[in-house]
């Protein structure tokens, strides 16, 4: 499978303040950027371009002050261009260009803060900062393991998904049948389908999800500790 | 390198059906015909044709298929009842580790094996890094799984089965999509195992090295012997 670049970035191993912060000091600076470029239908156009405008360029310089490269803010901008490109037409000719800019500014700012987020902190953190989430809900029955797990599921599936619209999309082409939509999009679903069935014997494979015990071994010398 | 006592696997008249398609029985297939193995030499590899049923017989013993009639346990755990606790005790490596690695980078696939522990999170990355090293896989903690070659891949995915240290260890054609220079290393990594294995393979040279041999054949075991015999019977029943 190829075709695996994700609107998501991956983590970039470093040790930049961003690498160094704590995972809740990074959440809660995404909610504020989140937060100030999707408020701005609340104030005059002026303020919200002025204020989203900022917070773009301050989100691109804490992209390199976190020390990733261009290329990881292109990609996350290219795979949204087309939708940026009607969204944008479609405020500009509704609203006028101010609003336009702040739209796509507002989004575009919103995707490279959670690109600086999962770039700078490792999956296995998230994990943890999201299981912490949940455990006050424990109480009512909620698994914060399983939860975590679930959302390590949702992201690791997205380049696959990504991957099989691009191989599918190559093997229609190669029959001649790229205008066909149901040749372009069955096969993606059926491997998306045999993807989730196999993820999930892997997952009872290897005992995920079920209960825990307070330490390893099963009488077999350990291999690696 | 001290090796465990040997497992007990016990198939007792275990056999596996697709439900049928309507009440009257009508459209039932059989997967794999009841059949009475006790499994205690520590390499056994399952030969056969493709659809022969070799995949669900590997997958009856953690539980992964359960049988439709008979029973299979494991040291005395029953895979219908006991499952999580046979899941524990049998490691299970796919064909495909892409299917098998759930995290994006190495290290981080292995952790998730861990979680099962409840080590601290330190605690887990450092037990996580020993298990790569201990493969010579510690270069790649940290690259994406797409990144890997595909013998690569089948290694970290063998590492993160160990890293809970599985008393048995099953392995579904683990060579398959490996090319000869990487079935070579699988081969050599897995008979360095103190694990018992039991293997899947078409790969005659890997059978050859294990103490028995079953030959699966039309839904059931057609073969069973040591490798060089059951080797030659493979051979000549392909003609």
């Amino acid at each position: 499978m190829r075709g695996h670049a994700s609107l998501i970035a991956g983590y970039v191993p470093g040790t930049s303040i961003f690498h160094r912060m704590l995972l809740w000091r990074k959440a809660v600076l995404l909610l504020l950027v989140a937060v100030l470029v999707l408020s701005f239908p609340a104030f005059p156009v002026w303020v919200g371009t002025i204020v989203t405008s900022v917070v773009l360029v301050a989100v691109v310089l804490a992209h390199f002050m976190a020390r990733l490269p261009w290329s990881r803010l292109w990609r996350a901008v290219r795979l949204m261009l087309i939708f940026l490109l009607l969204i944008g037409v479609y405020q500009w000719w509704q609203f006028g260009p101010a609003t336009a800019w702040t739209v796509i500014a507002a989004i575009v700012a919103t995707v490279v803060a959670s690109n600086i987020l999962t770039s700078t902190t490792a999956i296995d953190e998230l994990l943890d900062g999201l299981g912490a989430l949940i455990r006050p809900l424990e109480r009512f029955g909620a698994d914060p393991e399983r939860f975590s797990l679930t959302v390590a599921l949702m992201l690791r599936s997205i380049p696959f998904i990504l991957g099989a619209f691009s191989d599918v999309k190559d093997a229609a082409r190669a029959r001649g049948l790229e205008r066909n939509l149901l040749a372009r999009s069955l096969p993606v679903v059926i491997a998306t389908v045999g993807y989730a069935r196999a993820t999930g014997e892997a997952l009872a494979a290897r005992g995920l999800g079920e209960a825990c015990e307070p330490s390893g071994g099963n009488g077999v010398e350990p291999l690696a500790r | 390198m001290s090796f465990p006592a040997n497992e007990s696997i016990v198939l007792a008249d275990a056999g596996v059906q697709i439900a049928p398609l309507d009440a009257s029985g009508a459209g039932a297939k059989t997967i794999l015909r009841p059949l009475s193995l006790e499994l205690t030499e520590r390499r056994i590899a399952v030969i056969g044709a493709n659809g022969s049923g070799k995949s669900t017989l590997l997958r009856l013993l953690n539980g992964l298929v359960l049988p439709t009639s008979g029973t299979v346990r494991i040291n005395g755990l029953d895979t219908q009842t006991q499952g999580a606790a046979v899941r524990r005790l049998v490691g299970f490596v796919f064909t495909d580790p892409l299917s098998q690695l759930i995290m994006p980078t190495p290290v981080e696939d292995v952790e998730l094996s861990l979680r099962r522990l409840k080590l601290s999170k330190r605690e887990r990355r450092d037990a996580a890094m020993s298990v790569l090293s201990s493969y010579g896989l510690d270069h790649l903690a940290h690259s994406s799984i797409y990144e890997l070659s595909g013998g690569e891949r089948q290694l970290v995915a063998l590492a993160s089965v160990l890293a809970v240290d599985p008393g048995i260890l099953v392995l579904d054609e683990p060579s398959t999509l490996l090319d000869l220079r990487n079935t070579k290393l699988l081969r050599e990594r897995l008979t360095a195992l103190p694990q018992q294995l039991i293997i899947s393979t078409h790969d005659l040279a890997l059978a050859l090295m294990c103490e028995r041999v079953l030959v699966v054949d039309d839904a059931g075991i057609a073969f069973d012997g040591g490798p060089h015999e059951a080797v030659g019977w493979y051979r000549e029943s392909v003609g």
